[in-house]
């Protein structure tokens, strides 16, 4: 009995593996997987041809490090000039005001072969050092956060499982063919099942692959020994849960699509709904916040994207804070969800007829 | 004895405002039965509630003794050939009905024996492994056929199994329901085609807006269509040619060029003779492509059945 259950859930899954990965018309979603990593593989060739032409400049004009830190605000032009010596580019230019009278600008282009250094000389006097950092681990491990977090999860992700999972039913009821499952004597359960581990089985994948592929496109233009330090820091850990996040999104996002594929004739609808509830989870009070995938996803991502320190203060106070569940309870959370809609989704299929609407 | 029956108890069937069957009560025992009604009679809707793809609103049906609602028994003993020209994109003719025994749960050896069977039975060798997606409209007739026979049922039910199909496969589909009925099993088949209807049917059930309004053996519709002249329209590579050959006939009143140039359109006072002339001349070499009742007249046939009271 249980061999041919398996037969038969294998059975269905074979069919839909090549239908979730194969369609002409699911090709959107690869560019919705893969092009958050392509931009990140362009980004990387940015920074390395940048990084590559402040060496040539460091050979240019020599300057180390230490010399570069040393300069302060109020140092006089001279001084820093016999400390760093000519720098690689220099605007000069007489500022005049309505009310003050004319002030000599200055400002000076340096770099130590990582990071630019600028320097704003008024009147003879050092007024503002910028240093523009290379990007370095931590800035791009937050930089990562915030885009897997805000549009990787909530968009990629999201409007993946809404093409994947509403077409196993729906798209079958719209192309008229779902009658090929129905006339098989297997109990409506299996089918669901089997439709729903081939829906999981492609999203994972595609998304999973795309979360790594965005990870080593971000980690292209370092150093192998910064790499190698990260990895050995928390890099494995982060990757880990970085995909175990993306694993579970496709999970909880897929069998609420799957009912929605079941339960709606136009999924776009509830999907809809759900993309907003989603999105203005940030602004809700705490126990709200609960009933949503995208707070016990937040809460398992190893790091905290947090609202940026331009977020305007109104914003900032309409921002809820609820504190995120341990690991544990936020699977067990996500996994009960699943379980509940796939509940609700095979009470539906039991019912389910064919009505193409031919008669 | 109800056991060897496909049964219908009041049984009715509404799509939100709109009639499907009503108040149907039937007892179909084996041998080929012919569900014959126009467009929109309740043909289909009635093959559905057998296969267990829609459920009575009201009323209760019993397949061999199996409700609908049991899809794995029902499954097993009904094969369902249906309208929908639709499947599972990408497949082969012999993919799809291995994939479909795959469902069943049987192993690999035994979906490859019963898909192999079923598709050499209905003559699909060859076209086998092709993609069912480029097979013509009466391959695809045929690649049903061969899916719905495949897992052996002990009930056929057919939905206008014979469209589409040329002289030669329709006379050889006819032979393998008669060779089924023959076993024992019950062939259950839909059309709204009289000739059709005459030439296979053990028994026959009228059907009229959703209504059954006769039932019971062929012998009365027999006089009736041989009063009505018949339409057919024969789709082939060389209509012309076919149009002449045809019109030599003296059963043929008619037969002219169909507007896409691709077919003619044939009026016969004598449907049997009409089928045995196309016979040969498809043996003569002339290509036919398929064969489509087009019968407009057949509606005035079960107006006269219909309205008339016409005890079958």
């Amino acid at each position: 009995m249980a061999s041919q259950l398996f037969s038969q859930i294998s059975a269905v899954m074979r069919l839909e593996l090549r239908k979730s990965f194969f369609s002409r018309r699911g090709l959107w979603i690869y560019l919705l997987a893969f092009g958050p990593a392509l931009l990140y593989l362009i980004h990387a060739i940015d920074v390395t041809r940048d990084h590559e032409h402040r060496q040539a400049l460091l050979a240019s004009h020599p300057v180390s490090s230490g010399a570069l830190h040393l300069i302060r605000q109020g140092m006089p032009q001279k001084q820093v000039l016999d400390l760093l010596g000519e720098p690689y580019l220099k605007n000069e230019f007489l500022q005049n005001g309505r009310r003050r009278r004319g002030q000599d600008i200055s400002i000076y282009h340096y770099t130590d072969g990582e990071s630019d250094f600028t320097f704003f000389i008024v009147d003879g006097e050092v007024a503002n050092v910028n240093e523009q950092d290379r990007c370095n681990v931590t800035k791009d491990s937050a930089i990562f956060a915030t885009v897997f977090q805000f549009f990787y999860l909530r968009l990629a992700v999201f409007f993946g499982c809404v093409g994947i999972f509403t077409n196993l039913f729906r798209g079958e009821m719209l192309d008229k063919s779902l009658h090929f499952y129905l006339l098989a004597p297997m109990r409506r359960e299996i089918l669901l099942a089997g439709k729903y581990l081939a829906g999981l089985s492609a999203a994972v994948f595609i998304f999973t692959v795309g979360t790594a592929l965005q990870i080593a496109a971000l980690s292209w233009h370092f150093e192998p020994g910064q790499v190698a330090a990260y990895l050995h820091g928390t890099g494995w850990h982060d990757i880990a849960a970085y995909l175990g996040v993306t694993a579970l999104a496709c999970a909880g996002y897929g069998s609420i699509f799957l009912a929605a594929g079941l339960l709606f004739r136009n999924p776009i609808l509830p999907a809809t709904v759900v993309m907003l509830w989603e999105s203005i989870n940030i602004f809700l009070p705490a126990a709200l916040k609960k009933i949503s995938v995208i707070f016990y996803l937040q809460a398992l991502c190893p790091v905290v994207a947090a609202p940026e320190a331009d977020t305007p203060v109104l914003l900032k106070l309409l921002i809820s804070s609820a504190e995120f569940p341990p690991a544990w309870l936020a699977i067990t959370g996500l996994t009960a969800v699943m379980l509940v809609v796939l509940g609700v989704a095979a009470a539906r299929a039991r019912r389910l007829e064919i009505n193409y609407g031919t008669e | 004895m109800t056991d060897d029956r496909v049964l219908f108890d009041n049984v009715s069937r509404f799509y939100g405002e709109v009639l499907g069957v009503n108040r149907v009560t039937l007892s179909i025992p084996p041998g080929i039965t012919s569900l014959v009604g126009p467009n929109g009679s309740g043909k289909t809707t009635l093959m559905n509630l057998m296969a267990g793809l829609v459920r009575p609103t009201r009323g209760q049906i019993r397949v061999l003794g199996i409700a609908p609602d049991d899809p794995q028994r029902l499954c097993r003993t009904v094969g369902y050939s249906t309208q929908f020209d639709s499947f599972p994109r990408g497949l082969t003719g012999y993919q799809l009905v291995a994939s479909f025994l795959r469902l069943f749960g049987f192993d690999q050896p035994k979906c490859h024996r019963l898909a192999s069977a079923a598709i050499e039975r209905l003559r699909m060798g060859d076209a086998a492994h092709r993609k069912v997606a480029a097979y013509s409209k009466g391959m695809r007739q045929r690649i049903k056929l061969a899916m719905a026979i495949a897992h052996e049922p002990r009930v056929l039910v057919l939905d206008e199994p014979l469209n589409g199909l040329d002289p030669l496969v329709r006379s050889e589909t006819i032979a393998l329901f008669r060779e089924c009925a023959a076993a024992g099993r019950h062939v259950i088949v839909s059309s709204h085609v009289l000739h059709e209807v005459d030439q296979i049917s053990d028994q026959v059930i009228l059907l009229s807006n959703g209504y059954v309004v006769a039932e019971g053996q062929i012998q009365g519709v027999r006089g009736e269509i041989q009063e009505h002249p018949m339409q057919v329209l024969i789709r082939s590579s060389r209509p012309s040619l076919l149009a002449s050959k045809m019109f030599e006939q003296d059963h043929v009143v008619e037969a002219r060029l169909a507007e896409d140039g691709g077919a003619v359109l044939i009026k016969t006072r004598d449907a049997d003779r009409f089928y045995r002339a196309l016979n040969v001349l498809a043996l003569d070499g002339i290509d036919i492509e398929g064969v489509m009742p087009a019968d407009d007249n057949v509606n005035s046939v079960y107006e006269y059945l219909i309205g008339g009271g016409a005890g079958l």
